[in-house]
């Protein structure tokens, strides 16, 4: 699946990067490159959603990164 | 011949459980015994006797103090052995009482330096559970990123845990986040140093199942919760969730469940209405986040499956554990926010109620849930049952008070695990609903002339203008809205504020205005007419016991004036309803 949304550093733990979508719908990236650690940067993400995946952040659906595109 | 043998076995068992229970009043400590000598008595005798005994235990019985010669109260020096004597003795008749002087102590501090930062600990009364047990005894899982042995769990007991990302024995934690949650539960406490744990004399399982990303598998979760439950955990801890429903994790945790393990989880953080998974299975406690304020914190799951709400912190105020910097690999005291930091509360007070000997992972639930506080307007379930309370909860737990109500037992598990919903049997005031519709069949009896009564038109606005179908109120769907419920749980006054969920009323729908559009509208219809009829009855019923029960009008205060409103505007319905039906009456 492709999502549009906005890098953001959510404040749980030591800190975890989300995909937040405009409707503020917010995915947990997983496997994502260290291109993508910046916060406030609108991209383009195609990947699929883990659901067999739990974490210890629990923000939103699993987006597991496949490939990406800044905007 | 079986049955005999079964009788027998049951007077036994009866027999033995009675010589060994312990009356409450054994249980405190005392080194003296007081005596109350009566009015009546003389002087004279009183010296007498207190000599007698002075030579007899070989000490001075003497006054309390010296307020005590009025009252005639001395102390005697001795233990059980010594006050079973007294009792036995002359004295007794010469006595008021003959008792044990126990002794009070001050609730406990510790001396971590950095107690005082935790506000999370006032929050959940945790000094006065510690005067009883630290948990000693009971084995908690932490199902996490793994822990490792920071300065600060240095004391802090552990037993084996597992690796079941890298499958190694060691469950070292290369993230933080476990470590962290380890200490809320049992870091290393009176030790000079750091921060306080909440059952810190508990072990500790490690059980890395998350990696260094913070997320991990649901095939690996569930094989640590049957690690955990085959390697004598009593209390498993699950500061995570996502993913979908499960067939694997729910076998292995019923497993754990059925072998007596008590499953506790986060609801998650995305701020919605429904609990994450693992938290929502029936046989996990969902715990939500409060702030230092003891508001929900702003991430917090809430609604459908929360059981209890305990400290998870929020920017204003986190909760402070030692734990490992990933980057670093060093130790560090870190400030945490999350329903991952309110779920290992509630497993460290579960640890200390354990360790008062409770071990059906049901009854834990029981007593943590009723010994929580109670939040008084909790429309959208952020509670559950209330706030941690680790101190009532312990002396709950140690009065072995716990009524069970099956019935509401089994409509929680068969509810929520079957049909997808779940109730809060405390989200409705019962008896004020109640009295608003017989209250409203009580008016309708009273015009019974003229009124037809077993019409489903005028039953129906009786019921909708009074109470609504009010226990809808308390059913929650798992990821659906919950204000649906609320407005088919609404009567016609609470219209106003169903989408908000909270419990003041709107001036203008708790009034005579809606049954007065309902009968003008309908007036001309010769079956819908009796349910505008009913409505302004029960709307009558509605505001008259609300007005003495709970007057809570917006913008006209929860005082004397929101009352008078309510009260004119209930004799403004009932005599619409009077006038409406005597109109009806005259046309037929």
């Amino acid at each position: 699946m492709k999502v549009i949304g906005k890098m953001e550093m959510k404040g749980f733990g030591f800190g975890v990067w989300a995909l937040v979508m405009d409707d503020g719908t917010t995915y947990e990236l997983k496997n994502y490159p260290p291109e993508l650690e910046e916060e406030g940067i609108k991209v383009e993400v195609e990947g699929k959603i883990r659901d067999d995946v739990m974490t210890m952040a629990m923000i939103g659906k699993v987006l597991e990164v496949e490939s990406f595109k800044k905007l | 011949m079986k049955r005999l043998m079964l009788l027998c076995l049951f007077i036994l068992g009866l027999g033995f459980a009675l010589f060994n229970f312990k009356g409450l009043a054994q249980q405190g400590e005392f080194d003296s015994i007081i005596l109350d000598f009566k009015e009546e008595v003389p002087i004279a005798t009183i010296s007498e006797e207190i000599k007698q005994l002075s030579s007899k235990y070989n000490q001075q019985v003497h006054l309390n103090s010296i307020f005590s010669i009025s009252d005639r109260v001395y102390i005697v020096e001795g233990d059980k052995k010594t006050l079973k004597e007294l009792r036995r003795s002359p004295l007794k008749e010469d006595t008021e009482y003959i008792e044990a002087n126990y002794l009070y102590h001050a609730l406990e501090v510790p001396n971590d330096p950095e107690y005082s930062k935790q506000w999370n600990f006032r929050n959940i009364n945790v000094e006065k559970a510690w005067d009883e047990t630290k948990g000693e005894g009971i084995t908690v899982a932490v199902i996490d990123t793994g822990v490792s042995k920071v300065p600060d769990l240095k004391l802090t007991k552990f037993v084996k845990g597992y690796d079941f990302v890298n499958d190694k024995d060691d469950a070292g934690d290369d993230q933080g986040h476990g470590t962290h949650v380890a200490g809320t539960i049992a870091q290393s406490t009176n030790n000079g140093y750091g921060v306080a744990g909440i059952a810190y004399k508990a072990n500790i399982m490690p059980l890395k199942v998350l990696a260094a990303s913070g997320g991990g598998t649901i095939a690996d979760i569930a094989e640590s919760i049957k690690f955990a439950a085959d390697n004598g955990a009593d209390v498993i801890n699950m500061s995570l969730g996502g993913g979908g429903a499960s067939s694997m994790m729910e076998e292995a945790i019923k497993y754990a469940h059925d072998k007596g393990v008590v499953i506790i989880a986060a609801a998650g953080n995305e701020n919605r209405n429904s609990s994450s998974y693992p938290a929502r299975y029936p046989d996990v406690i969902s715990v939500s986040a409060i702030d230092s304020a003891g508001a929900k914190a702003p991430y917090s799951n809430f609604g459908a499956g929360v059981d209890i709400s305990a400290p998870g912190g929020s920017e204003a105020g986190k909760i402070i554990q030692n734990t490992v910097n990933p980057r670093t690999g060093e130790s560090v005291f870190a400030g945490f926010q999350g329903t991952s930091m309110a779920a290992p509360h509630v497993a460290g007070v579960a640890a200390l109620v354990r360790s008062t000997g409770i071990d059906n992972p049901d009854e834990v639930r029981d007593i943590l849930k009723q010994s929580s506080r109670k939040v008084q307007e909790d429309h959208l379930n952020h509670f559950g049952s209330g706030n941690l309370d680790a101190g009532a909860a312990v002396e709950l737990a140690l009065k072995g008070k716990i009524t069970f109500n099956d019935f509401f037992r089994w409509l929680r598990k068969s509810g929520y695990l079957n049909l997808g919903f779940w109730i809060d049997g405390g989200a409705v005031a019962l008896l004020p609903k109640l009295g608003m519709v017989l209250g409203s069949y009580l008016l309708a009896w009273f015009l019974r002339n003229y009124l037809p009564m077993m019409t489903l038109g005028l039953n129906g606005g009786l019921i909708f203008g009074s109470s609504g179908l009010f226990f809808l109120q308390g059913l929650y769907w798992f990821d659906l809205p919950q204000w649906p419920m609320r407005l088919a749980g609404s009567s016609i006054p609470e219209l106003g504020s169903v989408v908000l969920g909270n419990s003041s009323l709107n001036p203008l729908f708790a009034s005579v205005l809606i049954p007065f559009g309902l009968i003008i509208l309908l007036m001309g219809n010769p079956s819908l007419k009796w349910f505008a009829i009913g409505s302004s009855i029960g709307v009558a019923a509605c505001l008259g016991i609300t007005a003495f029960t709970d007057p809570n009008v917006w913008l006209l205060g929860t005082g004397t004036f929101a009352q008078g409103y309510l009260l004119v505007n209930a004799f403004l319905c009932l005599g619409l309803a009077f006038l409406a039906s005597q109109k009806e009456m005259l046309q037929t």
